[in-house]
Order: C-alpha cells, then sequence, then structure tokens
C-alpha cells in the first residue's frame, strides 16, 4: 500500500499551495485533483487581488507561497487601487491570462520535488481513533498518509443552476465530488450549503466596444511578489459599462422563473457578489449597473462580463444581455450560471486550520466557507505549513491579527465562524494600517524564513532591502540646510514658522513627498523608490500606528492567556448565560479569542480572568 | 488594565456621615498630591497616616483627610490613597471627577476586589466572592440610573452609533470597493455628519447638571420667624407628619428633614428652628443651625406670615437670603391677608393645602433653572458622562483628521469614536458595518 506524508485532496488554489509547501518543506506529499485541467484554473474572474486581496497575495509570497510569482508572470493589465484614499487601503489587482496561469502553476507543481500528483476523486476519509491515516478514491484503492488537508472547493455534491436546468456537476464544466461529504459527515462535521455563482463569457468580436468606457492599466507600479525583477507589462484593456432600464425591465418580466426567488436555489449566497436578478430586487431604485469587460486570456477572443452575474434561464440571460448597449448583437459563448456546494462550518477548526474533530485533518479554502481565490491560497499554505509542523512536532504557525490579513482571516472564520460565503475586505482588518499591500515583505518574510519556506536567495534579498531602509532613516535624520527648507516650504505652501530641521521633521508635514525631498537635496541616490515610499509611509503616519500598537499590546497580552479545550464553562456561575452558551459553542483557545466572540462582554472576560487566576492559585496550592 | 490608575466612591451609596473616595494604581499618590494642600506645609503623606488638610475641587474645598497606603500593604495590594471627607454625594462626586481630571480612570463595578485578588490580597475563600461583588456591583449600577432613563439613554447612543456606523460604512464602501459607481464620500459630507454627532453629544452632556439634581436631590431651606407655619408648610410639602406642629413659638428647635419627589427630582426639605432674639441657650444653637442649613442648601423657601404685619425680623429675613434661589412664601392666606410684597411670591395655606402643588412645580422650575432641558435624558450616571466625554474629545481630534488625512486614517478615528459610544451600549463595530454596506450599496461582480 502506497504511503505518503500529506495528501492533498483537490488541486485549486488552497490544494496548489498547500502541496508546494509540503513538498517544499521535504515532507513525501501526494497531490489528488479531479482533472489536471482544472489545476489552479480561475472558474470565475480572470483576476488576481484586488482590495485586501492584494495584500493577501503579497503576504502568501512573502511567507514563500507561489500565487504572487505565477500572477505576476501572466499579467495582462495591472492596476493599483485607492491611490487617493490613502496608503493602508491601496491595493494591486491584476487582469490574468487564465488558461497561461493554469498551465504556469501545473508546470511548477510538475517540476516540485517530493510532490506526486494524481487525477483520481477521492470518496472517503480514513481516520481511526480520532486521527486521520489517509483517504480512499473511487477506484477503490486506499493511500495512507500521516496528515491530510482537504481543500475541495465547490466540489463537493454541487450542482450547478440555469434557471430551470440543473446539473449535478462542477463549475465550468468539470466533474464534481460524491461520497466525500457523508464521509465528513460520519466523521462528524456539520455540512452547510452555499451558494455562488459567475457570469456569461461572450465573444469579444461580437461586442461593440464604441459603446463602452476603455479602462486602462498603470505604469511602473510594484508586483505582488517581491521577487519579480521586471515590472509586468500592461497588454490588454477592460471595458465599463451599464445595464438600463430594459435589462431591469426583462429581469422582473422573467422573475417567476428565476431560481433565486422560486425557491429553487436553497444555498446561501454571498450579499458581496449578487446575481443581477438580486440586485434588481433589492436596489430598485437604481436606473443602472455596472459591467465591466475583462479579457480571458492574452490571444483568446473570449470575454468575462463582470457584474452580470445570473441564474436565470438561456432564453433569458440572451435577452438580458442584448438589451445592454454595445451588446446589440453579443454572442453567448458560456451561459451565467449558479452553483451550489457543500462546505463545513469552519467553527470545526483551530487556527492552525487542523480539524478539532479528526487529529491531523486540516482544510483549507472554500470548503471552509469562504469565497476567491486569494482567501483559498492564503489557507492553502498556512495549513500546509501547520500540517508539516504537527508532523515536525514544531511549534503551529498562528499569525495575529495585526501581523496580516491572513490572520484576520482565519481568525474571522475560527472565531466567528461564517454564513455565507467569506471575502476579505478591508474593513474586517481592525489594525489595516499596519496590513499594508507595500509591507508584506517586511511583515512576513522572517516568519517565512524561520518557517523554512523562503530560501537563501530571498532572504538574503530581503535583508539588503533592510539595509537600504536603514540607510534611508539615517539619511533622513541629517540636518538641512535651513535656507533650503524654508525654500521648499514656500513652494509647497506650508507655514515656515517653525523650519523642521531634518528631512525626517519636513517630511511630517502634509504636502511635502519624500519625492520633493529627494527632488530638492538629492538624498536618495540609487535607492528603490519603493523603498522610499514605505519609508515616508511609516513617518506619515507614525501618530496613528503607534496607536495601533497600544491596542495591539493589549490585544497580545489577552492572546497569550490560553483557555482549556476541556473546560465546560457552564460551570462558571459569574458568567452570564449567553456567554456560557457561546463559549461552550466556540471552545476558544485563548483568552484574545473569546473576546472576539459575539455574544461576550468585557464584563464576562473579567469574570473569566479572575477564574483563571483563581484555580492557578488552586492548582499551586495543591 | 491594571496600569491604569483607578477612582471610585467607597462609601455606601445615599446619605452618610463621611464619605471615602478610593484612588488605586500606580499614580494615585501622585494624583492624590496634586488634589490636596495638607494644613500642616510640610506635612508629608507617610504611608497608613491621616493628613488633615483640604481637597481641591477646583472652586470649591472641602476639610478632610488623606491617607497614603504604600503597596503591598493596601487593598488592592497597589499604591492607594483615600481621602475621607464629609459625606453626601456632592462633596465625594466631585473628588472623583477632580481625580479624572488629573488622569485616573473610574473604577469598574467590582473593580477594587478583583485588583485585590489578582494581587494577591485575599484568600481563596474571600476570592470566590469576588466574581459575585462584580456581578452584584453591576447590577447596582444598573439600578442606581432608574431603567427608564437608561433606557432612553441607551436608545440615544446607539442612534449616534448607527448614525456612525452609517459613515463608517459610506467612508468603508469607497475604500473597499473603489471600483464601483457609489457616491463619493466627500470629506464635506463627512466632516458635516461628524458635527452634527459632535453637538448632539454636547447636547447630551449638558444635562448632567441637571442630572446630578436628580440623583442626588435638592437641599430647600425652609426659612422664617417662628410661628410663621414653617413646620405645617414641611408636612404639607411631604405629605406626612414629620414635624411637630404646635402654636408655641420656638417648637422647632432641630433641623427636621423631609424628603419628596417631583417629576423625577428630589427634594430634600430642611424645616429649622424659627429666627428670633432668644435668650434659651438650645433655641439659640437652633437658630444657628437654621443660618447654616440656610447656606448650604440650593434653595430657600422664605416664610412669612401673611395674616400678620411684616416686622423687623421678617425685613432682616428677607435681607439674609436676597442672594440665595429664594421664594418667598406667604403662608396663611386662609386668613385676613394684611402684607404686601412683590416680586417671586407664592401665597399659600399650609394648613389648607391650598396652592402646595404650585410651590413644588416652582421650586422644580428653579432647580433645573439655568440646565438644558430640551432633550428627555438626563445624565445621572458617572460613568456615562465620562464615556461621553471621552467621545467628545476624540471626535474634536476627527474632525482635524478629516480635513488632514487620507480616508483610510479618518476611518479609524471614527472608529474609535464609536467603539467609545459602545462602552454605554456594548455594542461593538464590526459586523455592523460589513452588514451596512451590503444593505445599503449594490455591489459585486
Amino acid at each position: 500500500m502506497k504511503e505518503y506524508d500529506v495528501i492533498v485532496v483537490g488541486s485549486g488554489h488552497a490544494g496548489v499551495e498547500s502541496a508546494l509547501a509540503l513538498a517544499r518543506l521535504n515532507n513525501s506529499t501526494l497531490l489528488t485533483t479531479l482533472n489536471l485541467d482544472s489545476i489552479s484554473f480561475l472558474a470565475c474572474n480572470p483576476s488576481i487581488g484586488g482590495t485586501a486581496k492584494g495584500q493577501l497575495v503579497s503576504e502568501i509570497d512573502a511567507l514563500g507561497g507561489e500565487m504572487g510569482k505565477v500572477s505576476d508572470r501572466n499579467i495582462l493589465q495591472l492596476r493599483l487601487l485607492n491611490t487617493g484614499k490613502g496608503v493602508a487601503v491601496q491595493s494591486l489587482r491584476a487582469q490574468v491570462d487564465k488558461h497561461a496561469y493554469h498551465s504556469d502553476m501545473k508546470s511548477v507543481l510538475e517540476n516540485q520535488k517530493n510532490l506526486d500528483i494524481m487525477q483520481c476523486e477521492v470518496v472517503e476519509i480514513l481516520a481511526c481513533d480520532g486521527k486521520v491515516k489517509g483517504i480512499k478514491t473511487a477506484f477503490g484503492e486506499e493511500i495512507l498518509a500521516k496528515a491530510v488537508v482537504v481543500c475541495t472547493g465547490v466540489y463537493l455534491e454541487s450542482k450547478i443552476i440555469i434557471g430551470e436546468y440543473t446539473k449535478d456537476q462542477g463549475p465550468n464544466g468539470f466533474v464534481n465530488s460524491h461520497g466525500l461529504s457523508s464521509s465528513l459527515r460520519d466523521l462528524g462535521f456539520d455540512i452547510l450549503r452555499f451558494k455562488t455563482g459567475t457570469p456569461a463569457r461572450v465573444l469579444k468580436s461580437s461586442i461593440d466596444y464604441s459603446k463602452f468606457e476603455c479602462q486602462k492599466g498603470d505604469d511602473g507600479i510594484q508586483t505582488f511578489s517581491f521577487l519579480t525583477k521586471k515590472q509586468p507589462k500592461n497588454v490588454a484593456v477592460c471595458y465599463l459599462g451599464y445595464t438600463n432600464e430594459k435589462t431591469h425591465q426583462i429581469i422582473r418580466n422573467n422573475l417567476d422563473r428565476a431560481p433565486m426567488f422560486s425557491g429553487m436555489i436553497k444555498g446561501v449566497g454571498p450579499r458581496y457578489c449578487p446575481s443581477i436578478e438580486d440586485k434588481v430586487v433589492r436596489f430598485a431604485d437604481k436606473t443602472r449597473h455596472q459591467i465591466f469587460l475583462e479579457p480571458e486570456d492574452k490571444y483568446g477572443n473570449e470575454i468575462y462580463v463582470q457584474g452580470f452575474s445570473s441564474s436565470m434561464p438561456r432564453d433569458v440571460q440572451e435577452e438580458m444581455y442584448k438589451s445592454v448597449d454595445g451588446f446589440e448583437n453579443v454572442k453567448i459563448l458560456r451561459n451565467a450560471y449558479a452553483i451550489e456546494y457543500d462546505c463545513i462550518s469552519s467553527l470545526d477548526l483551530l487556527p492552525t486550520l487542523e480539524s478539532k474533530k479528526v487529529q491531523n485533518l486540516f482544510f483549507a479554502g472554500q470548503i471552509n466557507g469562504t469565497s476567491g481565490y486569494e482567501e483559498a491560497a492564503a489557507q492553502g499554505l498556512i495549513a500546509g505549513i501547520n500540517a508539516n509542523n504537527k508532523l515536525k512536532n514544531k511549534e503551529p504557525l498562528i499569525l495575529r491579527r495585526d501581523q496580516a490579513y491572513i490572520g484576520v482571516l482565519i481568525d474571522d472564520l475560527v472565531t466567528k465562524g461564517t454564513n455565507e460565503p467569506y471575502r476579505m475586505m478591508t474593513s474586517r482588518a481592525e489594525y489595516r494600517l499596519l496590513l499594508r499591500q507595500d509591507n508584506a515583505d517586511i511583515r512576513l518574510t522572517q516568519i517565512g524564513r524561520d518557517v523554512g519556506l523562503v530560501d537563501d536567495y530571498r532572504y538574503k534579498k530581503f535583508c539588503n532591502k533592510l539595509k537600504k531602509i536603514d540607510k534611508v532613516y539615517k539619511i533622513l535624520s541629517q540636518k538641512l540646510r535651513a535656507s533650503d527648507v524654508r525654500n521648499l516650504l514656500q513652494q509647497k505652501q506650508e507655514s515656515t514658522q517653525i523650519l523642521p530641521q531634518t528631512a525626517r521633521e519636513l517630511l511630517k508635514r502634509n504636502s511635502v513627498s519624500i519625492f520633493d525631498i529627494d527632488q530638492k537635496f538629492n538624498l536618495f541616490k540609487g535607492i528603490d523608490k519603493n523603498i522610499l515610499k514605505y519609508v515616508e509611509t511609516e513617518i506619515k503616519y507614525e501618530g496613528y500606528l503607534k496607536r495601533q500598537e497600544i491596542l495591539i499590546n493589549q490585544m497580545k497580552k489577552n492572546e497569550e492567556i490560553k483557555l482549556n479545550q476541556d473546560f465546560d464553562y457552564s460551570k462558571i456561575k459569574g458568567l452570564r448565560l449567553e456567554a456560557r452558551q457561546k463559549l461552550n459553542l466556540h471552545k476558544p483557545l485563548t483568552l484574545g479569542q473569546a473576546s472576539r466572540i459575539s455574544g461576550v462582554s468585557p464584563a464576562d472576560i473579567s469574570v473569566l480572568t479572575v477564574y483563571l487566576s483563581l484555580n492557578k492559585r488552586k492548582s499551586k496550592r495543591s | 488594565m491594571l496600569e491604569d490608575t483607578i477612582v471610585a466612591i467607597s462609601t455606601p451609596y445615599g446619605k452618610s456621615g463621611i464619605g471615602v473616595v478610593r484612588i488605586s494604581g500606580k499614580d494615585s499618590l501622585k494624583i492624590g498630591k496634586k488634589m490636596f494642600s495638607p494644613l500642616k506645609k510640610d506635612a508629608e503623606f507617610a504611608p497608613n497616616c491621616l493628613v488633615l488638610g483640604r481637597v481641591n475641587l477646583g472652586d470649591a474645598s472641602d476639610l478632610g483627610f488623606m491617607v497614603y497606603f504604600k503597596e503591598p500593604h493596601s487593598y488592592t495590594g497597589e499604591d492607594t490613597v483615600e481621602f475621607q471627607c464629609h459625606g453626601g454625594i456632592v462633596v465625594t462626586q466631585k473628588i472623583v471627577e477632580k481625580a479624572i481630571s488629573l488622569g485616573a480612570k473610574l473604577a469598574n463595578p467590582g473593580e477594587f476586589s478583583k485588583r485585590a485578588f489578582l494581587n494577591g490580597k485575599m484568600s481563596l475563600d474571600q476570592a470566590e466572592g469576588v466574581i459575585d461583588t462584580i456581578n452584584a456591583e453591576s447590577e447596582s449600577e444598573l439600578r442606581a440610573s432608574s431603567s427608564l432613563q437608561k433606557g432612553i439613554l441607551t436608545k440615544t447612543v446607539q442612534e449616534l452609533q448607527e448614525k456612525l456606523t452609517d459613515l463608517m460604512s459610506e467612508i468603508e464602501v469607497n475604500l473597499d470597493y473603489p471600483e464601483h459607481d457609489i457616491e463619493y464620500a466627500t470629506k464635506e459630507k463627512i466632516k458635516a455628519e461628524t458635527e452634527k454627532i459632535y453637538q448632539k453629544i454636547t447636547d447630551l452632556l449638558s444635562t448632567q447638571k441637571q442630572g446630578r439634581l436628580i440623583k442626588n436631590g435638592i437641599n430647600i431651606a425652609i426659612i422664617g420667624k417662628t410661628n410663621v407655619g414653617k413646620s405645617s408648610l414641611l408636612n404639607a410639602l411631604i405629605g406626612s407628619e414629620q414635624a411637630i406642629v404646635t402654636d408655641i413659638e420656638g417648637t422647632t428647635r432641630d433641623i427636621v428633614i423631609g424628603t419628596t419627589e417631583y417629576s423625577g427630582i428630589r427634594f430634600n426639605f430642611l424645616d429649622t428652628a424659627g429666627i428670633r432674639k432668644t435668650d434659651d441657650k438650645v433655641e439659640n444653637i437652633g437658630i444657628q443651625k437654621a443660618k447654616q442649613a440656610l447656606n448650604e442648601s440650593d434653595i430657600v423657601l422664605l416664610v412669612i406670615d401673611a395674616s400678620k404685619d411684616l416686622d423687623e425680623q421678617d425685613k432682616e429675613n428677607l435681607e439674609i437670603t436676597k442672594n440665595k434661589k429664594r421664594i418667598v412664601v406667604l403662608n396663611k392666606i386662609d386668613l385676613k391677608q394684611k402684607v404686601n410684597l412683590s416680586g417671586e411670591i407664592i401665597k399659600i395655606s399650609a394648613k389648607q393645602n391650598i396652592n402646595i402643588e404650585d410651590l413644588k412645580k416652582k421650586i422644580y422650575d428653579l432647580s433645573l433653572d439655568g440646565c438644558v432641558t430640551n432633550s428627555s435624558i438626563i445624565l445621572t450616571n458617572t460613568r456615562h458622562v465620562e464615556i461621553l466625554k471621552e467621545a467628545k474629545i476624540l471626535i474634536e481630534a476627527t474632525l482635524k483628521t478629516i480635513m488632514d488625512n487620507s480616508l483610510d486614517l479618518v476611518s479609524l478615528d471614527i472608529r474609535q469614536v464609536y467603539e467609545k459610544l459602545g462602552e454605554i451600549t456594548g455594542e461593538t463595530t464590526n459586523e455592523k458595518v460589513i452588514d451596512k454596506i451590503f444593505s445599503k450599496f449594490c455591489l459585486g461582480k
């Protein structure tokens, strides 16, 4: 019988990160997939990044993951979002070639040492005495492993819906998975039913682009990966257009045939990704909705119509699409559809993404109730690292909410759970000033190094960057000539009453940028502009960053107080009933996690603190 | 949490001869010294020694003791300072406020006990009770302000939070969905909305003076010659026979206190000895006390017998009360009237119960004089006042940020205000903003 250290089930964005991390950390690893052609498939938007998601990609990169590198290599268009709204919320968003992305990642996997890839359907998780033993395939074969990472995406018992037509099927016509859901149910997992959807793909040459507004990429910005040397070129454009009253009327006329409203769709869909019929019903006063035309790949003729997802019958879709200005003669190549699928409750997971119910069984990606490629990849990477650490008796990697969006993502999942597909947003991160796209490498490279996924080349390059940053700080603290400072301030219409002595002080003025200073004083020869920008942000945000630090230190203390998993909270009479129930349901690992559970008040935490030290002293005495 | 220096009144709420205010934490001695002037200039604050002096309360001061307990030899096990002063809520409340202005934080319910426990100052058996203490004190605090008042305040603060949520969701949706055609959250718009919230909090805070009156009651001295019907008036006002009434002059010698409530405000009436020239030693002490009560009261009812001519003593009484908040009460209007006075006057008959309600109304109006009464909320709870004060400071900072800084920072400031108000309502932000974003804006691919 074959045996591996770890088996990763599923080869989507979570599965590939997981498998690569495990193999790179010298575990014999098997990656299974229902279809080799679906490896890292971008089943929805042909796009990576976006607000908060761009940060996730750079965090994955800093920890030694793959998504950033593969994205950078296959970019069609790159933009920096939110440039006018503050550095903390600026994010990269890329249009990528979805086919090139898939084959690029596939070849990375194929060339990875310690990694086997196998096309097969996994129908059962083998476990014994609460510990995972391996998997069973649809061929009847049993494969053993010390740990298993389940990354099955939206494939479990999935069903696609186009109006009255439904089919047991995965996304994009791929086969789906049967049996694994019930195997998980047998192991004691709660199975939830979620829903998502995707718009139609249309033929490029059938669109009248003169009716749309062209959207170009930004030049000379950053990249997702710290290792990408050459700024990718923008080789494609997107277009913006609108639905209209006619479109909405067609939808309203056909609501009786909409599975969303007929009760046919039972899964819970994400509020942030509604179908067009949902938008028209819920926001009846809006006379138009945006749609974006995005190229699916570099050479092909297929266009993704963002904003126009639907589960209406095919003939209604046809009519709806054609009603859009510029779509009069549009040819639909693939229809929009909704997809329902099984997933688990993320409350069944530890912050390591190991399940509470079966030891050495990890979960990552959409099966945990998330949505999005980046969210999936981030979980895959962490699940892979923690499976490795568990097998090697190393400390688990749990990123805190102040360290990474990945930390926010996983903490939200395992502490609060989710009742709809979870999407990362910057507003979910209370310390988002720290969690920027521009400092992901600085936040996480050392951690990636300690884990063992940052190789010497990247680490050396990183240390070099740190040295350069130090140098910039040194230069900034040198004194400047007063007359020049006055001159610059006057140019910028800033007050000259108190003259800043150093460039660092000068930089605190709102309208003075580090590049103004560089131009005036010629201080930073040969230093990369992204490094200058980074230092500028750190200095300009200093006051706010310090404020966040105070909060973080308070949080960290609670984070260090561990809570016993077997403890019965109903025994603490001082806790309110709701708190007792919630704490018993969630079984938080730390006092910090307990404090973030909704329904647990600060007074409850206070009671808990007293109770804990009471017990500590009791045990000391006995 | 244990780094803060905390303060609270430690004597029971309500009437008591002396009041004790306790400050605990590393800055307690520093704060204590700043608000206390020992009578002996060179007094040292040796641990466990009473030092006599004046507690400085800004516009006033109170004679009392300060004691310093050096850690770990104190109730909490931390450096602790106690002020022992005159009882009654007003003085102790002011001491607490002063300490807060010097950097102390108002103690949470049960916090002294909790600290005592965490610092190892309690035996295990005693400590079992700490959790109960925390609960009991939270409970009694809840009860301290009437549930109706609290309900209205919570609702009002929730409405403010709702407005802040709207504001945040508008900012956040701009940050999280930059490509969507949603109305841009302009700085002007954010500023205007924030200013509205600022105004509302300022209005709320202006009710706290009124709140203090409601909580502690106002003291009303009943002053006048002998046998003008002061004691009858007291009995009529409170609706019971609290004071002995006879037609013998000088019946009331000590001060008699009677309490009643009117429209939610507690009136503490102090019936005093009639003022006249006498050689009776005991009666003279009573008259001295009457004059003291006159000085310390919030409002004076000067009672004059309307059936008799105004004499020298009446005129003197009018003179000594003229600088107080005063109502001149012409009693015995059921008899033939001989007095004619103008100004703030009310004509009553204590015996026949004529115009007593009108008198109460007049007292009520006079007590609220100068207080804003445009909202139905009156702040009675020190904690609520402190939270709103802090929220106000945070909004002031936010208003500055809005014009100078980018949206990511503005959002952080507004969130801070929300979290502060959450200390009253118990509501926290995160999911609410996100829920709002999705219910209010049409987003998605």
